[in-house]
């Protein structure tokens, strides 16, 4: 357990607080990565591969490095030349060279780095890179990766994390199976069989602050400011591949969704940042971004067995994930979603099987709950369809399905806070599911309602471990300090966290200051991703906050003459039971302690879960978060246009800390994943080039496009949680697609099985339904 | 080239190449980091400052073309101590997260209250629709503008 179980007051835990920077945000005073600059700083610029797949024959950077204002060239020369300096590197597989050595693998791949004076100069001397390359023929989807003697991403693989495992002489990189019961005797008992289809193409998560770097290499530990959402991680990374300790500072991020979630550039920005011996700012275009990050393509087969009821009663499902060049995030991504593929239902027999492959298109990232949104979106619509053939109602065969509070997941975990269809009944009164739609005036435009449910898992270790901690401290102007390494990148985290440290020591807010994300200043952290920070962290900080108070009450104890079990911490400092005038304020006990006070917290997660029947189940994700969702859309029958009018959300919380924080990120996931649902896309031709490289032609949601939102939230306290609560920063987005597609179908009677919903795909699919009708 | 300006009330006058731009010289030349860089095309708003009160794209401008003209950027509007009644409705409503469009985001509002002080919702989102936000779906924004109307049509 991590937090200790006693009662505790809240006063800052339940109340609806903007951020606490929400004012420097609004008056522009935060600074981003590309707003820091450093003393002495040059500017970097990378020369990067036309080509999806080709051999590097030469590269001459001679006239490059004779342009005035250039300090210095780093290629496969430099890195090969340098003993000191790792060749690869990469979180799950070593798979990453730090510059191009042999070949380049995606378009955009990182051939050479040009650090120069000014911006200006760097991009100049870009193009005087002479770059020769044998183009190679390249596999730009999963299902050419797959073919028969298709060539080879990697010719090698070098699994890291233990339960990946690429199939050699392939291009999968990873492949899994998860099952439960036996399928064969759930299929034989199903009265119906139902197969179906699904995918969805690549998306960029376009966080508006582009991945930005700067590196000083001198000094007896290298210093990286970045906004990637994993600094621990990649400290550690930078001390292997440079062998020299390193420090890791992000600062505000601009949003991250994912696609900072693992580095990218910060590895061969140090590279060239030993090399000239200065520091080097680097600041890709938002056409780079482009080709760094994307969200993968995803295809599933799924198979479900049925009995005349409804009752489900098997389910195979088949996915891939297209990782693209390298296995950064994807493969593992894909593998944590084997937890949560057969969603929230109570199947007694299941097998999905998993399948991440080597592409050569942009390396892939999580996005928002990636692959759970497609896998989601694969079983809801099939429900639906499944719903009209048996002629049961579709809320009705959810009803009858979903999970509940003790039953067995696929994982074999006892779920726990499974408030399933609380969530599903909020999501259908708040878009008013059984009042009438909207009669159709001329008949072009049709309506209809869709819904969703789901399951998502957080990061969770195989055993029992401690990967988050956090410190706070007592300084000597009696004000607490609380350190943790929670990247801030727009979702409140600094907030929650101090709302839930404040009432952990009974302290408000103006004795608070908050450290976040500087691997030299807080305590180890694995990542801001997977909604886990609010748990995690959260936790840490109330250990942390706990034995602080332990602390300082004991040093109190003999200042008040007093036992340390009749004192009490609040605004004023300490003072004593059933006397309030007789205390010392926090400065005085520092002092008269002769020095600050500090105490370091943990959350240990892993291991297994003692449930109510005695028996212990094992913990495949520390929390699950559930969630519905409920769409209105309108269907334009004469251009093929969807728009989504309204969506209710809701998702099991825990505790709300930040109630309205909750509801607006519910909100900004809802209103992010209709735009990879209805519009947007990610284009290659079929030589590997990206079509739709900028937002010229990348289209994204804009108020115009808003649908009305209904946020709601189920908060029963979740035991474990700090103070009851649940992560859910990622669950909004996850919903959408299964809804809409849902919604659709409803409107029109087709039933989509991919996004994006293009106007002329949705045509074509009333016109050949009419073709079929006539 | 001679560029001189009328910047959030004062005057700046700075010797540029034509080729800057009126992002990289608010931004770099004259410091003012508050205006936000994403897509370098004209799309995104991220960089909206105001001209002679209309909104317009930074990035998409040349500094020489704002020679002679009067500027406003987010740091001219207000201070986290004493900020203007549409930042403070932007704090209030929840009308941010990362914060990152906000400044481009909150001129707007400006822009568009100055030339219509009561728009009406369709008004608001047709106007507002030019910017991008990737973190708040809008709600908060557009609740945020709308309490600034509601306040001023008291």
């Amino acid at each position: 357990m991590c937090a200790a179980e006693k009662p505790r007051v809240t006063r800052l835990i339940g109340q609806s607080m903007p951020t606490l920077e929400a004012a420097d945000k609004a008056t522009g005073r935060v600074e981003y990565m590309g707003d820091l600059t450093v003393p002495n700083m040059t500017h970097a610029k990378i020369v990067r591969s036309p080509f999806a797949h080709a051999r590097i024959t030469s590269i001459d950077a001679s006239a490059a490095r004779a342009l005035p204002g250039v300090v210095c060239v780093f290629t496969r020369d430099e890195l090969l030349a340098d003993d000191d300096m790792e060749t690869l590197y990469g979180f799950v597989y070593r798979d990453v060279p730090v510059v191009a050595t042999d070949k380049v693998r995606h378009e955009g791949d990182i051939v050479a780095v040009v650090v120069a004076e000014t911006e200006n100069i760097a991009e100049e001397a870009v193009e005087l890179v002479d770059v020769d390359y044998e183009e190679l023929p390249s596999v730009m989807s999963v299902d050419a990766a797959l073919e028969d003697g298709a060539i080879h991403v990697h010719d090698d693989f070098f699994p890291i994390a233990p339960e990946l495992r690429p199939r050699a002489g392939t291009n999968i990189c990873h492949e899994a199976q998860i099952s439960k019961g036996d399928i064969v005797q759930g299929f034989a008992e199903a009265d119906f069989i139902y197969e179906d289809s699904y995918s969805a193409p690549p998306v960029q998560h376009c966080a508006l602050d582009r991945h930005a770097v700067i590196v000083d290499y001198e000094g007896d530990e290298i210093t990286v400011w970045t906004n990637c959402q994993s600094p621990f991680p990649l400290q550690r990374e930078i001390k292997r591949i440079f062998n020299k300790d390193a420090r890791v500072i992000v600062p505000y991020v601009g949003g991250g969704f994912g696609s900072k979630s693992r580095d990218r550039i910060e590895v061969v920005i140090t590279g060239a940042a030993k090399l000239a011996k200065r520091p080097v700012r680097y600041i890709m275009t938002q056409e780079e971004t482009f080709q760094t990050f994307i969200r993968p393509a995803y295809q599933s087969w799924i198979k479900t067995g049925v009995k005349k009821d409804g009752t489900i009663v098997a389910r195979h499902h088949v996915f891939t994930v297209d990782v693209g060049a390298y296995a950064i995030s994807g493969a593992r991504s894909a593998n944590n979603t084997l937890k949560v593929a057969t969603g929230p239902y109570n199947i007694p027999n299941a097998v999905v099987d998993c399948y991440a492959v080597y592409t050569n298109k942009p390396p892939s990232a999580p996005y928002r709950g990636l692959p759970t949104t497609q896998h989601t979106m694969s079983y809801e619509t099939q429900l639906d369809r499944i719903a009209k053939d048996l002629g049961i109602d579709r809320l009705e065969l959810r009803r009858m399905n979903l999970a509940r509070e003790g039953d067995i997941h696929l994982t074999g975990d006892w779920l726990r806070n499974a408030h399933t269809h609380e969530c599903l009944d909020q999501v259908t009164e708040a878009i008013g599911w059984d009042k009438p739609l909207a009669p159709s005036a001329d008949g072009k435009i049709v309506r209809g309602r869709g819904v969703a449910s789901t399951i998502k898992y957080t990061l969770t270790p195989p055993r029992e471990m401690s990967e988050n901690s956090a410190e706070v401290a007592l300084g000597e102007d009696g004000i607490f300090e609380a350190r943790f390494g929670t990247v801030n990148m727009g979702q409140g985290s600094d907030t929650t966290m101090a709302q839930i440290t404040g009432d952990a020591l009974g302290v408000g807010l103006d004795l608070l200051r908050l450290v976040h994300s500087d691997t030299g200043l807080t305590p180890v952290d694995s990542s801001t991703t997977a909604s886990r920070s609010t748990y995690h962290m959260g936790n840490a900080l109330v250990d942390a906050s706990d034995k602080l108070k332990e602390q300082i009450l004991a040093a109190a104890a003999p200042m008040l003459e007093q036992s340390a079990d009749k004192l009490t911490m609040g605004d004023e400092g300490v003072t004593v039971d059933g006397d309030p005038g007789n205390g010392l304020s926090f400065d005085e006990i520092v002092r008269r302690n002769g020095g600050p006070f500090a105490a370091m917290g943990e959350c240990v997660v892993g291991g297994t879960w003692k449930a109510p029947d005695g028996k212990e189940y094992p913990i495949a994700s520390t929390f699950w978060t559930f969630a519905s969702c409920a769409a209105e859309v309108e269907v334009d029958t004469e251009t093929g246009l969807v728009r989504l009018v309204s969506a209710a959300a809701s998702a099991t919380t825990g505790t709300a800390i930040n109630p309205h924080s909750i509801e607006t990120q519910l909100e900004g996931g809802v209103g992010q994943e209709m735009g990879p649902t209805l519009f947007e896309q990610m284009v290659w031709s079929d030589e590997g080039q990206l079509m739709n490289p900028t937002l010229m032609d990348y289209p994204l949601p804009t108020m115009q496009t808003m649908p009305h939102y209904e946020p709601r939230f189920v908060e029963h306290p979740f035991d474990g949680g700090p103070f009851g609560a649940k992560g859910m920063g990622e669950i909004g987005a996850v919903i959408v697609p299964g809804a809409v597609l849902n919604a659709v179908n409803d409107a029109t009677g087709v039933m989509f099985h991919e996004v994006p919903l293009l106007p002329y795909k949705v045509l074509e699919a009333l016109d050949s339904r009419a073709g079929s009708e006539a | 080239m001679n560029v001189n300006v009328t910047i959030n009330d004062k005057a700046e006058q700075r010797d540029v190449e034509p080729s800057v731009t009126l992002l990289e010289f608010v931004r770099d030349v004259l410091g003012l980091k508050g205006t936000k860089e994403y897509c370098h095309s004209g799309v995104c708003g991220a960089c909206t400052v105001l001209m002679d009160g209309n909104a317009i794209s930074a990035c998409s401008t040349l500094a020489v073309q704002a020679d002679g003209h009067d500027l406003l950027t987010v740091e001219g509007l207000g201070t986290p101590d004493d900020m203007h009644p549409i930042q403070q409705a932007f704090v209030d409503n929840f009308g941010l997260q990362c914060g990152y469009c906000t400044p481009g985001m909150v001129l707007l509002t400006k822009s568009l209250l100055d030339e219509n002080p009561q728009p009406t919702r369709e008004e608001i989102i047709r106007y507002m629709g030019s910017n991008i936000c990737r973190c708040t779906g809008y709600a908060g924004i557009l609740a945020s503008v709308e309490a600034v109307v509601a306040q001023r049509g008291k």
